[in-house]
């Protein structure tokens, strides 16, 4: 009798523990959150890790903090940083025919501006300098528009003015100005994304001021990304994309724009035309690659909805969803998958 | 197995289905949470159907920023900036909208459990 009940107790020791191993593995599933925040590129970018490994993610966040501030002061056109050749330097200080030695990082970043102009025909052009800083000086004043004579005598627009030679040295043949705010952004998030990825650390959430980059999901769902009505004002969600492993990126024309006329007049500059267009309030382009899904989005935005239908056809896994001017929304074929 | 070990194993079954209804329980009432940072850091966290109507005070870059709270709404009332964009955003409830007071460094996120969504492309 004693012996049986002293079993008892044994088997329900064992099955007590059998219960808190199960607690303990049901919590261990549900990684903790870790988040950072930050202001670079002209952007507020909030970046999310799922890790338990609570001193691997600090090292991480900070990590990513020193790639964002490293692109935004490479890429800055407005001021000059210690010990680093920038945009500004390129543009402002240094002479025509002068080889500037830049960082290896800029180098790639200016190379992926190159590839990126051959990719979309020219619609992604970073040698724009010229042209952006006057409609830059309308908007500021928010009155009245340049005229094309004048944009045209802003400055050499011509990419072709633009040299890499080796060993990380660049040169300017004319007085081009660059412009990297068409390709920063999605490039650095990419690079973040990345690094992230060879950490270890694949459950992620980055949100880069309308860039979203995400690995996979927290738990063992998709992440569910809204697209904000593109409206002044509006707080709608029109669609939900559901995904991991997923990059959605849009341009848009109503958050930095100006009126004049009754027209409105916003910051993505058609290099043809040297205005904005007037097709969309925004598109949207939905593909594993933050640094391409930013370049897409800017390409179509500046090309009527048949052009880019077609355009995308030579892109795997690119979807897309347009907004249009009309207020009716188009979507790639792909979208579905999302749904 | 005989009948007391059934009745041992259900009653930890049992514990461990009310820990996860607990747990869920937390995580799916329906107030909603604001996050104020400073620089990064979380500076004040406030649950909005509780802390209704009253106004707070962070340090801001260029001074101190006042918060304004009614029932799940939150605005900047007043701050030192030069186009003062996060005062004239005024009240804010949707946790898909951000105040970003960008001189001030100040950042006021919302989030409630009704809302779905991990992040939103604006």
């Amino acid at each position: 009798m004693k012996k049986t009940r002293q079993q008892y107790l044994t088997r329900g020791l064992i099955l007590i523990f059998i219960g808190i191993i199960m607690l303990i593995i049901f919590y261990y599933q549900r990684s903790t959150e870790h988040q950072t925040n930050m202001f670079y590129l002209d952007t507020y970018i909030s970046v999310k890790i799922y890790t338990h490994d609570k001193k691997k993610a600090t090292e991480a966040l900070q990590e990513v903090d020193r790639i964002y501030q490293q692109y935004h002061q490479l890429a800055d056109s407005y001021q000059a940083y210690d010990n680093i050749n920038n945009i500004y330097y390129f543009n402002e200080v240094a002479l025509v025919n002068e080889k500037v030695k830049i960082e290896p990082e800029l180098y790639h970043l200016i190379q992926y501006g190159l590839d990126a102009y051959k990719q979309t025909n020219g619609l992604v052009n970073i040698a724009l300098g010229n042209v952006i800083d006057i409609w830059h000086t309308y908007r500021d004043n928010a009155d009245g528009i340049p005229t094309k004579e004048e944009l045209q005598k802003a400055g050499s627009t011509n990419i072709n003015n633009l040299i890499l030679h080796k060993n990380y040295l660049m040169e300017k043949t004319t007085d081009i100005k660059l412009d990297l705010g068409s390709i920063t952004k999605g490039y650095a998030t990419q690079v973040v994304g990345d690094y992230l990825t060879n950490l270890g650390i694949d459950k992620y959430l980055i949100n880069a001021g309308g860039n979203v980059k995400v690995g996979n999901h927290y738990q063992k769902n998709r992440y569910k990304i809204g697209l904000k009505e593109p409206k002044p004002n509006s707080n709608n969600i029109f669609k939900v994309i559901n995904a991991n492993n997923i990059s959605v990126v849009t341009s848009g024309s109503y958050e930095r724009f100006y009126q004049y006329d009754g027209k409105i007049y916003h910051h993505i500059i058609d290099p043809l035309t040297l205005f904005p267009p007037n097709y969309f309030y925004a598109v949207t382009v939905i593909t594993p690659n933050n640094a391409l899904a930013d370049v897409l989005s800017t390409a179509l935005f500046l090309m009527d909805l048949e052009s880019g239908q077609a355009f995308i056809k030579s892109f795997n896994n690119v979807d897309v969803i347009w907004y249009d001017i009309n207020n009716k929304i188009h979507y790639s074929a792909g979208i579905k998958n999302y749904e | 197995m005989n009948k007391s070990d059934w009745q041992l194993l259900a009653i930890i079954i049992i514990i461990i289905i009310s820990l996860f209804a607990i747990t869920s329980l937390f995580n799916y009432n329906n107030s909603t949470i604001a996050t104020v940072y400073y620089d990064n850091n979380i500076v004040l966290t406030l649950d909005l159907s509780i802390d209704e109507n009253r106004e707070y005070r962070v340090k801001g870059y260029n001074g101190d920023v006042v918060i304004e709270t009614k029932k799940d709404m939150i605005r900047v009332k007043e701050e030192i900036s030069p186009l003062h964009i996060c005062s004239r955003q005024g009240w804010v409830k949707s946790t898909y909208e951000v105040i970003v007071c960008l001189p001030n460094k100040v950042v006021i996120t919302l989030s409630d459990n009704k809302n779905k969504l991990d992040t939103v492309v604006r």
